[in-house]
């Protein structure tokens, strides 16, 4: 298979990274969205973002951890559920086994790392869908609402990820492969 | 038998009529799962004494609490053997319950280090103080589960709770004497069951309820069970790694060895922010303080992803084999099914509207069972590793393969441009850039003319001057594309405009800018790109 792109080499993928990529897809939507549903969302999500991150909210684009503060300020409660997610990670760098910090020892870690100095261990898609309800949802309509009024009733939501590891993050565990942040984000009511 | 006696005598209590009444009655609400009528119910769970567990005298941490975790009872006795043992109005002192509670008790601290937290429950069949006692192993297999509710009890109660618990080598072949155990100490760090005679996944699940869970469960080590080693024996130790860590999310380490992670910010303990944070804005609002806002492309020209999606879905819907140079050779593709039923759409009756009459006929099947592989909707996967290896298609023949074997589809993007909408911008890839494009809208599955709504996540790439893709005409190609499909939701949905959290008969402080509705969302699009262009790149 030969490289067509102007990027770095790829690697294929095993069933590891897939299986490691999986995982944190499944740990990133749990937290991303418990947090966004708490009372500290402004603080818990904006350190998921970075200062060149970039984000857009129905279309309304906002840029980085700032960004999403002004965003939050702005929005009622939430409180989501995730119905579907789905993630892959980039092809286009190189796959995570180059990274996995083998057994704690850190020794071989580091050759690892330096075998590896301007390379990154793959940025992950992930898209979720699920539905959202703002504020009191349909209890907070007032009782004049017509009973087939659709306001208040949950929407339904689709969000696209693209995370991506930080490198200047420290490593704070053993087998942390990284630390990732949202690089870019675009969330829609579609529904 | 005597023991089955003595258990018997410690919670035959002659319950309030009251309490008989109610729990016979929960006991036939027909909630499925007798532990949690039995937590919820009897568990000092309750707001109004949270602590309940902690604070309670020794002699009060009673077989109440105890029997509750009587799963195996409950299920062999009913609504009536439930009734029997319940009720608030015990009164104190049953001296045989008492022994066996405060016997156990002195098992507990003489088997806790206070400071390593470091509870040891090893080898309890050797110990002999046990049988002098009267007590034999909870975790015996023929033990009665009221013994162990009766120790995690006691456990969750000791000061400071308990950070580590061994039950190494105790020749547990079920998970039984595990159920409450996450109920009693849910912020348990650290559990080794190494050792024992662990043979089927669902031994876990008993530890790792649908309620209660060890959800900062750090480590755990299970060498020694026939669940891992039998794995590790057939060369299946990923696929072993990945069903515990499935169970587990919070795992940092398994059988002594780290687990490969992903961290994210938000795990690192909070740092100390200097602003106070504001409040999450509770007040009631009847609509969105910014409005739905049109497609969004910033920081390329929009002609870029307009060609490409109005080359890319006729070719999608017509001749897929065709977009086989479009993919990038080591590309991921992958398609997931949200098969829920949108609220909104429901109330607006699209399912049974006259105007779309074949929205009956669609059928969720070649969706979750095509496409070589299935339905990628990775919160729903059952079938762990493998699956999740099927179903992502890597390589740019596979794709096709898989995509020739889903539904044929119609997306009218070219005729009707406002049933979709398109988020997209540039981003750093690798040693070049990449461009972030979302996609949302709506195909007619052709078989049998339903409509479905679809979101469409693509990472695209700068097509190589001497690549097919550039050969055949493609500016781009593409790296990454997810689908997922979803029940039929108008495009209303993404219409410009304001947006009613609440239903109102209030107008908006700030309506809908005139200007807004005067030019074409296009035009306001573009412009908003120019304002974007400045201030995001």
């Amino acid at each position: 298979m030969t490289t067509t792109t102007t990027t770095t080499t790829t690697t294929t993928l095993t069933s590891k990274d897939i299986e490691l990529a999986t995982r944190a897809a499944d740990n990133f939507q749990r937290l991303y969205y418990s947090t966004y549903d708490s009372d500290k969302r402004m603080d818990g999500l904006s350190k998921l973002y970075r200062p060149t991150s970039a984000l857009t909210w129905n279309g309304n684009p906002y840029q980085g951890t700032e960004g999403i503060r002004e965003l939050l300020k702005g929005l009622p409660t939430t409180k989501h559920e995730v119905q579907s997610f789905d993630c892959h990670p980039i092809p286009g760098q190189s796959s995570f086994s180059c990274f996995l910090l083998s057994n704690s020892i850190p020794k071989k870690a580091e050759i690892c790392f330096t075998q590896l100095i301007g390379t990154q261990p793959p940025s992950l898609l992930v898209t979720v869908s699920g539905t959202v309800i703002h504020g009191k949802g349909t209890a907070g309509n007032p009782a004049s609402t017509p009973a087939k009024s659709v306001e208040g009733q949950p929407r339904v939501f689709a969000q696209t990820f693209m995370l991506v590891p930080d490198p200047t993050a420290p490593q704070t565990k053993a087998g942390e492969v990284a630390t990732y942040y949202i690089n870019a984000d675009a969330m829609r009511f579609v529904g | 038998m005597d023991r089955d006696t003595r258990m018997r005598d410690l919670t035959d209590k002659p319950g309030g009529r009251k309490s008989q009444v109610k729990s016979t009655h929960k006991a036939r609400s027909g909630r499925p799962r007798p532990m949690d009528s039995v937590l919820g119910k009897n568990m000092p769970s309750s707001s109004r004494n949270p602590m309940g567990a902690v604070r309670v005298p020794a002699d009060a941490l009673s077989i109440r609490g105890a029997a509750k975790g009587a799963i195996s009872r409950l299920r062999r006795g009913g609504p009536q053997a439930l009734s029997d043992r319940q009720g608030p109005g015990f009164p104190p002192g049953r001296p045989v319950r008492n022994r066996i509670i405060s016997s156990w008790k002195e098992v507990l601290d003489s088997r806790y280090n206070t400071e390593t937290r470091f509870l040891n429950l090893e080898r309890l069949a050797a110990d002999e103080s046990l049988a002098q006692k009267g007590l034999r192993p909870f975790t015996e297999e023929n033990a009665n589960p009221k013994e162990a509710s009766v120790v995690w009890k006691l456990a969750g109660a000791l000061e400071p709770k308990p950070q580590t618990i061994s039950l190494a080598h105790n020749k547990m072949t079920s998970g039984a004497a595990l159920h409450v155990l996450a109920y009693y100490l849910p912020d348990l760090a650290n559990l080794s069951l190494e050792g024992n005679q662990l043979t089927q996944w669902r031994e876990l699940d008993a530890i790792q309820g649908r309620r209660n869970k060890l959800n900062n469960l750090r480590e755990l080590i299970l060498i020694g069970n026939p669940i891992r080693e039998l794995e590790i024996k057939n060369n299946r130790a990923e696929s072993y790694r990945s069903e515990i860590t499935r169970r587990f999310p919070s795992l940092q380490m398994l059988d002594q060895e780290p687990i490969t992670t992903i961290s994210f910010n938000a795990d690192v303990p909070e740092a100390s922010t200097s602003t106070a944070t504001p409040a999450v804005n509770t007040a009631p609002q009847s609509f969105f303080t910014k409005e739905m806002g049109p497609s969004f492309i910033t920081g390329i020209d929009s002609s870029v992803v307009n060609e490409f999606l109005t080359r890319y879905l006729p070719l999608f819907d017509t001749q897929r084999g065709a977009l086989l140079d479009v993919y990038h050779p080591s590309a991921t593709f992958s398609f997931s099914a949200n098969t829920a039923i949108p609220t909104r759409a429901r109330i607006e009756g699209f399912h049974s509207s006259p105007s779309m009459p074949n929205q009956r006929k669609l059928d969720w099947t070649a969706w979750l069972q095509g496409g070589l592989g299935g339905s990628r909707n990775l919160s729903r996967l059952a079938g762990g590793l493998e699956k999740m290896t099927k179903t992502l298609h890597i390589g740019s023949v596979q794709i096709i393969e898989a995509m020739t074997n889903l539904p044929a589809t119609r997306h009218e993007i070219t005729s009707s441009p406002d049933r979709f909408c398109v988020d997209a911008w540039p981003i750093p890839h690798g040693e070049g850039m990449g461009l972030f494009v979302t996609l949302h809208g709506q195909f007619t599955e052709v078989p049998v003319e339903g409509v479905r709504s679809f979101d469409r996540s693509f990472i695209l790439a700068p097509a190589p001057d001497d690549s097919r893709a550039k050969a055949n005409g493609w500016s781009v190609i593409i790296l990454s594309d997810q689908l997922n499909v979803r029940s039929y939701s108008s495009n209303e949905a993404w219409r410009p405009g304001y947006m009613r959290v609440q239903h109102g008969e209030n107008i908006p402080t700030q309506p809908m800018s005139a200007w807004v509705e005067s030019i074409t969302p296009q035009a306001r699009a573009q412009l908003e790109a120019v304002q974007a262009f400045v201030s995001v790149f």
